[in-house]
């Protein structure tokens, strides 16, 4: 039954392709290609749910062999990264799961999205996602887990900025994508300590190596990928991105941030479960970000009168006990939270549109009494722990004030020391300079100066000439006579003994031999 | 197949040279037109045909080799040859070449013959580029792409400073030339001392011997800086690189997506700068590492500042070079291997975005992204192939950056961890650069009327797209195709850098063959 373990993704990226293909040259678009664009998504999407289903079912009976091996996609050295897929342990159960999900949530967007204008784009995004995801759980190494997860935060940016004529939608899709490329760049250097302490990119082989490895390096690789995982499961102090995540249509806020994609980074946490036990250090980090989280998260979803928000600060309370759990050992429960919770909110968040129709004209609920008491923690939890200013005051505005200085550094400093070409300054810029010249007016007359230069070399070469024409005029020019003729032939002649005795090889040699001397 | 004697090379050299001068005679414009396009079809052909018969497994031996007297007194040669390392940048700059011919079908009016003489003649010198392996022959090579280049800058630039550009081009590349023929020399003279020969009788220019001449470690430093001076001006690496900037704002985009796409400085580095200096490489190579972070970083954070569209390609080109020499210093497998791969794809992606801005500058007159606001709505499938550049860009899965940008961070994680978090961080910044510039220019409301009224790619320009958008996916997902060509390659490269020939010169003579003995 291993073999079946590729068809669970690749069928929604076939779909993707499809419909990536169609969009791009127009041979769908407009209501009447709806249904076969959404035929194409929910049949892939569906296959693809009930082969994992097969394959956990498989696997339950014991008759999976542990992995797929399809061969090696990049080779360098010893750096060798195959395409293998795992087709026993947790991989298969969340994948299964995710599948059902996927495919409930394809299925309620075929109605929810008809007659939007992106209709087709958005079943080829949730479609790529799909794939990725699967890629993401089932993929046997780390680096067809990176992609996985890569391309997942790409689709996330891409729905964020579905109505990207929106500018709010446009702005927190960019801060998500790149708040999250910081979770991927910390997956990379998991990659490379992996691969240079343990030789192995292998999930499995890095989990049975886990053992030997020197607690030290046990809590760098552990650290790297708990990073990672922080930043996909929105702990802190990554968690701003999550709430700015929301602009998506509600669908694809249900399938990413709801149920399937935030659980990506627990996923990571408990695949990698041998690894962590052996770094007390990563253990104990888990347990303090993710109870920390749970609790910024609680006090934050206190506050919040929209349903999608407070469902997603419900999401990030959940997440963060699941990160205690696994810091505290409990894997077991760790991952049974992280299965019940998918179904769980995915379910509230795809109901919340008909949730927010029945309670039309409800009176709004008053505030948690423990925050009505308070005046100063109701402030704090709804300006969100102020995380996102200090994030922005922090690093966003530095690196932006930087960033203005090296332009300028580079425009006006860089720029002119390397100088620009005489021709541009001394062409006309205006066309009063233009008039000014026609009639013969010379008013700039610096620009009379034949040689200018700009630029160090050009300064140089613009005083050495000066000088040079000076001389020139002084002693050359003016003193111009006969004894100048006499001068110079008798120069002449010198110079021509002294070009004999120079072109001897002896004296080649020599002078070949000083400069070398004199250049070191 | 009796393919080793048959002249490739050459023919990829002057078939183009010919077909500039013939394109140049051709009165009909039309006519002249589909012969420039069918002379760059041919060399696409011929160099396609080149690869197919190249033996990868031996790609580490130089394989189409070409080799007659040309300054017999000096010992220079005409003398040709291809390796791993440049066998793929033959079919991709003809590609290109081919490409740009395409996109600029229609664009230009002035001099139209000489423009397609120039970009015929551009091709047949940078393949000399890649091709030759006497030192004075590349050198030759190196010097003539500056004259098509100036006048393609100067002539048909679509700034006001056109010619202020091509002249500032020209300049800054000829001080890079300066240090290059230097160092060259410097090789040369080396050689006659280490074979204790005489001038000129055993002047030595070809790379493979000089390759084998052992250096003395001063000499070797110096050849070495001047090497990198000599193409870091043209890669660029800053302080060099503001003449990337200014050309790509004021020169053609079509020019530009040619200079940004063949990393010549690039190549240089990886062909003659690291190996002719083997010692000196393995000692600095944390000097190198550290001006490779710098541009990176540099280049990113200069990038996240820029307003148009061309100029933030310039600025995100340098940063790419920086990963580039940070994967190159870190001396292993994965960093050459990467490198190499880098190269391949920037020839693609760099130049695909290039184009692109070409396309959007030709329909609005400007690529200033307060101009462009909201472009997605108006021209989604512009749109849509600019996403798939972009993020070959900036490495996501699936694309032909990943596999490249993967190794250069590991290869780096394994030598200089601090180096591989800076380009992390890079990493981070790119997409900060590349998705605050998107948002501004490709999303939000339509700015203006004028983008209202664009006209979307037209089955020409898509079909130049699609070709780069297909090698984009392909090389992402089968990317040992490409590595597997240049493996040997990069075995050869390696091992020459970290076991460089013997110091003493005693056991080296013998190698040689005897100067007398030699035609």
């Amino acid at each position: 039954m291993d073999a079946l373990v590729i068809l669970i993704p690749l069928l929604p990226l076939g779909a993707a392709l499809m419909l990536g293909l169609g969009i791009l040259f127009d041979w769908w678009s407009g209501e009447e290609k709806e249904s076969l664009t959404s035929g194409i998504a929910l049949w892939t999407v569906t296959m693809s749910a009930l082969l994992a289903l097969t394959l956990f079912g498989a696997d339950l009976a014991g008759k999976n062999r542990g992995s797929f091996n399809l061969g090696t996609w990049l080779q360098s050295d010893t750096f060798e990264i195959p395409v293998n897929f795992v087709t026993q342990g947790i991989g298969p159960r969340v994948a299964a799961l995710f599948g059902i999900m996927l495919a409930i949530v394809v299925r309620f967007s075929i109605n929810y999205m008809h007659r939007e204008a992106g209709f087709h784009r958005f079943f080829f995004v949730l479609t790529l996602f799909s794939a990725a995801i699967q890629w993401l759980v089932l993929s046997g190494n780390a680096v067809g887990t990176f992609a996985g997860w890569e391309v997942a935060g790409l689709c996330s940016y891409l729905l964020i900025a579905y109505a990207y004529d929106r500018p709010a939608a446009a702005v927190n899709a960019t801060r998500v994508f790149v708040t999250n490329r910081i979770g991927d760049a910390a997956f990379i250097i998991g990659i490379g300590l992996s691969y240079a302490y343990a030789e192995s990119i292998d999930w499995m082989k890095l989990n049975t190596l886990a053992a030997q490895l020197s607690p030290g390096e046990a809590t760098g690789i552990a650290f790297c990928f708990a990073v990672a995982a922080f930043v996909k499961s929105a702990q802190l102090p990554f968690t701003p991105w999550l709430l700015r995540a929301l602009e998506g249509p509600t669908p694809s806020s249900a399938a990413f941030y709801g149920s399937v994609m935030v659980h990506a980074g627990v996923f990571l946490v408990c695949l990698l479960e041998p690894l962590f036990e052996m770094s007390a250090f990563a253990m104990g980090m888990l347990a303090v970000v993710g109870l920390a989280t749970a609790i910024y998260a609680y006090l934050l979803g206190l506050t919040q009168t929209d349903v999608k928000t407070s469902l997603i600060a419900a999401t990030s309370v959940q997440t963060g006990l699941m990160f205690f759990e696994c810091g505290l050992g409990l894997w077991q429960l760790a991952s049974w939270h992280l299965c019940a919770h998918v179904v769980v909110r995915g379910y509230q968040l795809l109901a919340a549109p008909s949730l927010m129709h029945n309670v039309l004209g409800n009176p709004v609920k008053p505030v948690n009494s423990v925050l009505a008491r308070s005046y100063r923690l109701y402030t704090v939890s709804l300006q969100r722990f102020w995380l996102d200013s200090a994030i922005d005051y922090l690093f966003v505005r530095p690196i932006g004030r930087l960033s203005h200085d090296l332009r300028y550094f580079d425009d006006y400093i860089i720029d002119r020391i390397l100088g620009s070409p005489a021709p541009a300054m001394r062409a006309i810029s205006s066309l009063a300079q233009y008039e000014e010249q026609k009639i013969g007016a010379r008013l700039n007359n610096e620009s009379d100066l034949f040689a200018q230069g700009s630029g160090l070399a050009g300064k140089l070469a613009e005083w050495i000439s000066a000088l040079i024409h000076a001389f020139e005029d002084r002693f050359m020019l003016r003193g111009y006579g006969k004894n100048a003729t006499i001068l110079g032939r008798r120069i002449g002649r010198s110079a021509n003994r002294f070009e004999a005795y120079i072109l001897r090889p002896r004296y080649l040699v020599l002078f070949i031999f000083i400069t070398l001397l004199v250049a070191f | 197949m009796n393919a080793a004697e048959f002249p490739v090379l050459s023919i990829l050299i002057w078939l183009p040279l010919l077909g500039a001068i013939i394109v140049g005679c051709i009165r009909n414009l039309k006519a002249a037109k589909w012969g420039a396009l069918a002379i760059a079809g041919l060399e696409l052909v011929t160099a396609l045909l080149a690869v197919i018969w190249f033996q990868s497994e031996n790609s580490n031996e130089l394989q189409w080799v070409e080799h007659h007297a040309w300054i017999d007194r000096l010992n220079i040669e005409y003398f040709l040859g291809v390796d791993g390392v440049s066998i793929l940048l033959l079919p991709l700059s003809a590609l290109l070449t081919l490409l740009t011919l395409l996109a600029t079908w229609n664009s230009v009016q002035r001099l139209p013959h000489f423009h397609l003489s120039l970009l015929l003649a551009l091709e047949g010198i940078t393949m000399g580029v890649f091709t030759a392996m006497d030192m004075m022959l590349f050198f030759l090579f190196w010097e003539l792409t500056l004259p098509p280049i100036f006048f393609l800058i100067g002539l048909w630039g679509i700034g006001p400073g056109r010619r202020a550009a091509a002249m500032k081009y020209t300049l800054v590349m000829l001080f890079g030339g300066v240090a290059l023929l230097f160092a060259i020399i410097l090789l040369a003279f080396n050689h006659v001392d280490a074979i204790h020969g005489t001038i000129p009788d055993d002047l030595a220019f070809s790379l493979p011997v000089l390759l084998t001449t052992p250096l003395s470690a001063h000499l070797e430093t110096a050849v070495f800086f001047l090497l990198m001076v000599g193409f870091a001006v043209k890669a660029p690496l800053p302080p060099f690189h503001t003449w990337l900037p200014t050309v790509a704002m004021e020169g053609s985009t079509q020019m530009t997506s040619l200079l940004t796409g063949l990393k010549l400085g690039v190549y240089g580095i990886i062909r003659f700068g690291m190996p002719l200096a083997p010692t000196s490489t393995v000692e600095y190579n944390w000097t190198l590492g550290i001006i490779g972070a710098v541009t990176l970083i540099y280049g990113a954070l200069v990038a996240l500042q820029q307003s148009n569209f061309r100029r933030l390609l310039a600025y995100a080109s340098i940063s790419h070079i920086g990963l580039i020499i940070v994967g190159l210093s870190s001396l292993n497998m994965q960093g050459i291997q990467g490198a190499l791969f880098q190269l391949v794809n920037f020839s693609v992606d760099a130049s695909a975005l290039m184009l692109i801005a070409g396309f959007i500058h030709h329909r609005l007159g400007s690529t200033e992204r307060i101009h462009m606001g909201g472009l997605a709505k108006v021209m989604p499938r512009l749109t849509g192939f600019y996403f798939l550049f972009m993020l070959a860009g900036l490495g996501i899965p699936g694309t032909n950056g990943f596999p490249a940008e993967l190794l250069l961070v590991v290869s780096a994680l394994t030598s200089h961890p601090s180096l591989a978090i800076a380009a992390l961080a890079g990493a981070v910044l790119s997409a900060a650069y590349m998705l605050s510039f998107t948002r501004r220019a490709f999303m939000g409301p339509t700015a203006s009327a004028a983008v209202r009224q664009l006209q979307e790619l037209r089955p020409r320009e898509l079909s130049i797209l699609c070709v780069f958008g297909a090698l984009v996916i392909s090389f992402g997902l089968w990317p040992d195709v490409i590595l597997e060509k240049q493996r040997a390659a990069a075995e050869a490269w390696l091992n020459h850098l970290l076991e460089p020939p013997a110091m003493d010169g005693t056991d080296f003579d013998s190698n040689l063959p005897n100067p007398e003995t030699r035609e």
